[in-house]
């Protein structure tokens, strides 16, 4: 083979290794070069917020944290109140509508492409415009100020992702599957829970993971349930932060408060990144 | 065979670790659905006051003493709201729709009483605060407190509409519209300052405030009774006419239909303005090292149009006692204590919060060492209140729109103010008003 | 049977978003406001004649469909270079790809509060930037021409992970051999993206186009934090609209009048959209 040939070919297999690296860059950059901007100021001292770019003694501090950690609601308990609701809506949502799926998935070919068209209708349609007849529920029913009635909204809003996830899930089961169960007397319920529930399991935790996150993640509909301020979940604890600007606006504390609710969500992409893109892509696929 | 029985096997511990970590689950909710997020200790008796933050900050010394005071009885327990005006109100308003509220005492804008009142939220004070205790109040700081001839209120600070004027370049203030107007282009011609009058014009609730000191000094209204909208009566048309004239005749510069309060002071602060709009809060600002025109501010009421009486919108903030309180007695003790006069005197000196007593405005030591004092005494005898309907947030929207658009050029005089009265009325009409 | 499984989730689902609208039907007809004690008064219509004239409504319906437009094309084009990068193989994709999803993730509030930093004026890095590069101040969230860019930025950051992985599923549908034949007959790589990969994504990008458009169209938490709708309104949603109307002016027959007029109005796009899509198929294949 020709030297020189070799040569310009390693040489535009180094140029496209560089470029991938700094496209690789960019791309990082973007994604957590905000985030990275509210750690930065996170630890940064009042003053070093004001000059960021210059010099200034005493430049890192972590009086941030302790001042939401320490204020009347510490931070930890929004955290922990959106834990709450999140467990409580996934766990309502995938009890619901496993069932629910399974029988879609059993019904003729047209009725369920049917559904599944306005399931698909009612999945785009945006929820905050329901916030006002919610609120007349939450009213009417007595059910403001509790996280577990909260979930309940939640459940319903992510039902229609849900169904859609599952019934896809179902049926791309093998056919015959379920009849060798029945031949082998096992009765529905005992199908379910034996035979169909550990094989969808893949399905069913990419489901959970995304309506963990909407459910955390939810903003109108937590803001106007919940107006005790020990009760309040992490996004609205957050925007009502925002709020409460005194004379100079504390973004130190701000940037702390992004930071610590950071965190979790961090850890949660991390460890579920494939149920996450499964989840969103089968959803988008499918649907 | 049967090829589900692998499946079963290969998947039965994964059920068995399902099934354990729902059961855990199930468990941690079902502790926390009883969990309760209070331990209140009865010993005595906790009164809780929503105020909007830098309120907090003005009344934690008197909050404090009375703690102190009271230790055995009550103890008050203040939530810090929002800083912005309309985020506090919409935090109360939250707790309130949803019926449990938390608050015991709501320190309240002048605007939202009405709101308040009609949703049926406030207590009746009419058997709390008495005549005689009326009678002591200032006469503008006696106004807002009522609604449908029940006190809903007791005024804790009073704010009213002021003129600014540079007394280093004027010897006295303009007596009327048409004087402001040719000091400014005196002044501005000679070069001595930038700018002649600024003021509040930004589409905010501050233009309103502008615009209805200039209608009243035209000798006009903005909605008299429930229904009749007077934003297209000759003398609205003169107000807004003049506003615009200031705009461009470069009386104020272009850039006021962006200003709030605080550009307004800026411009002035920094000797770029003849004269200025503004609330008494601007005073002790002037005073400051900071200022380049320390010492050479003087304060008026407001200018009207040659004729007519001037006028001085009235904002002022005040505590309401929320129908739901199962402490009215210990409530009304508490509003008491902060708006006696030790406490007004205290909040005046050290915030500048303008009293509401006749007997704290009128106090001769204070007047002698705090020379605004006497101005906001007599502005506070002209004061006019924005309209008193629990739709009042709306129906400022649209004037606000309607002249953000007259100041920027948008539309003309005319047709702004007919639409203004239009609006309006659909407004007053959809909601049940009629 | 099957009904009786269907049973609770249908159920559920009737009661939070069939109900809803039904009731805004109905209470967009009565004055339900503070003045006639939230309780509902049958007002002939007169909520829908002020929802005409009143300016508010239709300058929001314009700023929403302005975000709407501006952010979901913004997403689509960085998406689609976005997911190019990542469908090639290198090592540390997984990271990055995890990485990049985290925007998407995160709560809205929760960034647009590390927006509204970011922008700040004058202490936020881009006009510190600025300010070292020698430019003015730009203000970018008190300027009324302004500030609705910024929002759609926060969002374009916010929302493209979602769209990338979507039409990243998509690209890796697209089997390598057609890129091959192309580069044989001598086509080049940014004409192969519009002749192939673009037309086969096709489905994709328009899934994504009906989700984004509909969500960007109830846009609601990040302007909340991020301006308040301010300044003087100017990047104020339909949505956001609503919620005044509801929670500070005590307007819920208006507020419920909104809703059901933007409701309509999104159902009224998609009708459209889809009968032109259509069209424009039929045209094509004949």
């Amino acid at each position: 083979m020709d030297n020189t040939q070799q040569n310009k070919r390693l040489d535009r297999s180094m140029k496209s290794i560089l470029r991938q690296n700094l496209l690789f860059t960019i791309l990082v950059i973007w994604a957590i070069g905000p985030l990275a901007w509210q750690l930065y100021t996170s630890f940064s001292t009042a003053d070093a917020l004001i000059n960021p770019f210059n010099d200034v003694m005493n430049r890192w501090t972590l009086s941030n944290y302790k001042l939401i950690l320490s204020s009347e609601t510490p931070f930890w308990r929004y955290l922990w109140n959106s834990f709450v609701v999140g467990i409580a809506s996934t766990l309502f949502c995938i009890l619901l509508s496993i069932p629910a799926a399974y029988g879609i998935s059993k019904l003729k070919a047209r009725t369920s492409s049917i559904i599944k068209t306005v399931l698909f209708g009612v999945a785009l349609f945006p929820y905050v415009l329901l916030f006002l007849a919610l609120l007349e529920i939450a009213r009417g029913l007595n059910i403001g100020n509790n996280l577990l009635a909260l979930s309940i909204p939640y459940t319903a809003l992510s039902m229609p992702l849900s169904l859609l996830l599952l019934s896809a899930a179902f049926k791309d089961l093998p056919f015959d599957l379920e009849d060798a169960a029945k031949l082998e007397g096992l009765n529905f319920f005992q199908r379910l829970r034996w035979v169909l529930l550990p094989l969808i399991g893949p399905s069913t935790a990419s489901t959970a993971i995304l309506v963990f996150l909407f459910s955390w993640n939810e903003f109108p509909i937590s803001l106007t349930w919940i107006s005790d301020p020990a009760l309040l979940t992490l996004p609205v604890a957050i925007s009502r932060i925002a709020g409460s600007s005194v004379y100079s606006v504390p973004y130190g504390a701000y940037a702390a408060a992004t930071v610590l609710a950071s965190i979790p969500l961090l850890i949660i992409v991390l460890i579920f990144q494939s149920q996450i893109i499964s989840g969103l892509t089968k959803g988008a696929v499918k649907g | 065979m049967s090829n589900y029985s692998s499946y079963v096997i290969k998947n039965k511990s994964a059920m068995r670790r399902f099934l354990i970590s729902f059961i855990l689950t199930i468990f941690t909710i079902a502790t926390l659905f009883f969990y309760k997020s209070y331990s209140l200790s009865n010993r005595y008796t906790q009164i809780n006051i929503l105020m909007p933050s830098p309120f907090v900050d003005s009344t934690s010394r008197l909050i404090d003493t009375y703690n102190r005071n009271n230790s055995e009885k009550i103890h008050v327990n203040v939530i810090r709201g929002p800083m912005e005006t309309e985020s506090v109100s919409d935090l109360a308003i939250s707790s309130l729709l949803l019926g449990n509220s938390p608050y015991d005492i709501i320190l309240i804008d002048v605007t939202w009483l009405a709101k308040y009142a009609e949703a049926g939220w406030l207590k009746n004070l009419d058997e709390s605060f008495s005549e005689t205790d009326k009678s002591e109040l200032a006469d503008g700081a006696r106004l807002g407190n009522e609604y449908n001839g029940h006190l809903y209120r007791w005024p804790l600070v009073a704010d009213i509409g002021l003129l600014y004027w540079r007394n280093d370049l004027l010897k006295k203030a303009p007596s009327n519209t048409e004087e402001l107007v040719e000091l400014s282009t005196k002044l501005q011609k000679s070069g001595k300052v930038k700018y002649g009058y600024v003021f509040q014009g930004k589409q905010y609730e501050g233009l309103s405030c502008v615009f209805l000191e200039i209608l009243k000094g035209h000798g006009g209204y903005w909605l008299k009774g429930k229904t009749d909208v007077g934003l297209n009566e000759p003398e609205s048309i003169d107000a807004a006419n003049w506003l615009k004239s200031l705009v461009d005749s470069g009386v104020s510069p272009r850039s006021t239909t962006n200003y709030t309060e605080s550009e307004a002071l800026q411009a002035f602060k920094s000797g770029d303005a003849a004269f200025m709009r503004n609330w008494p809060y601007a005073w002790s600002e002037l005073q400051k090292e900071s200022s380049n025109v320390q010492g050479k501010v003087s304060v008026s009421t407001m200018v009207a149009a040659p004729g007519y009486r001037s006028s001085a919108t009235l904002g002022s903030w005040g505590f309401s006692v929320l129908e739901k309180s199962t402490h009215p007695r210990e409530s009304e003790n508490v509003i008491r204590y902060l708006t006696s006069d030790d406490s007004l005197t205290e909040l005046f000196i050290r915030n500048s919060y303008t009293p509401t007593t006749k007997k704290v405005l009128n106090d001769t030591i204070l007047l002698a060492n705090y020379p605004i004092l006497s101005t906001l005494n007599e502005a506070l005898k002209i004061t006019d209140q924005r309209p008193q309907t629990a739709l009042y947030a709306q129906i400022s929207d649209v004037l606000q729109r309607n002249l953000s658009s007259i100041l920027t050029g948008h539309d003309d005089v005319m047709t702004a103010m007919k639409k203004a009265k239009i609006d309006t009325e659909a407004i007053l009409y959809s909601a049940g008003e009629l | 049977m099957i009904f009786l499984l269907l049973l609770p989730a249908s159920l559920l689902i009737m009661t939070f978003f069939s109900y809803p609208i039904i009731r805004y039907g109905w209470l967009s007809m009565h004055a339900s406001s503070v003045i006639t004690g939230l309780e509902p008064v049958y007002n002939n219509g007169a909520n829908w004649y002020r929802l005409i004239s009143d300016q508010r409504f239709w300058i929001d319906l314009f700023q929403t469909t302005r975000f709407a437009c501006l952010s979901v094309i913004l997403e689509l084009i960085l998406a689609i270079f976005i997911a190019l990068i990542l469908d090639q193989r290198w090592r540390g994709r997984g990271l990055v790809r995890a990485l990049t999803l985290l925007p998407w993730a995160l709560p809205t509030t929760v960034m647009a509060l590390g927006w509204r930093w970011i922008f700040n004026s004058p202490y936020g890095p881009i006009e510190q930037l600025i300010q070292i590069l020698g430019y003015d101040q730009i203000n970018i969230l008190s300027d009324p021409n302004f500030a609705w860019i910024g929002t759609v930025l926060a969002d374009v950051w916010k929302t493209t992970p979602f769209v990338t992985l979507i039409l990243l599923a998509g690209i890796q549908t697209i089997p390598e051999d057609l890129y091959e034949a192309f580069r044989l007959e001598g086509g080049k790589p940014l004409s192969a993206l519009m002749k192939i990969t673009i037309p086969l994504l096709q489905p994709y990008i328009l899934v994504c186009l009906l989700f984004r458009l509909a969500q960007a169209f109830g846009v609601f938490d990040l302007i909340q934090v991020l301006t308040g709708g301010g300044p003087s309104s100017s990047t104020e949603s339909l949505a956001m609209y609503a919620y005044i109307n509801a929670m500070r002016f005590l307007d819920f027959g208006y507020s419920a009048t909104i809703m059901m007029a933007s409701f309509i109005i999104l159902i009224a796009a998609y009708i459209f959209s889809w009968i032109t899509l259509s069209k424009i198929k039929d045209l094509t294949e004949a």
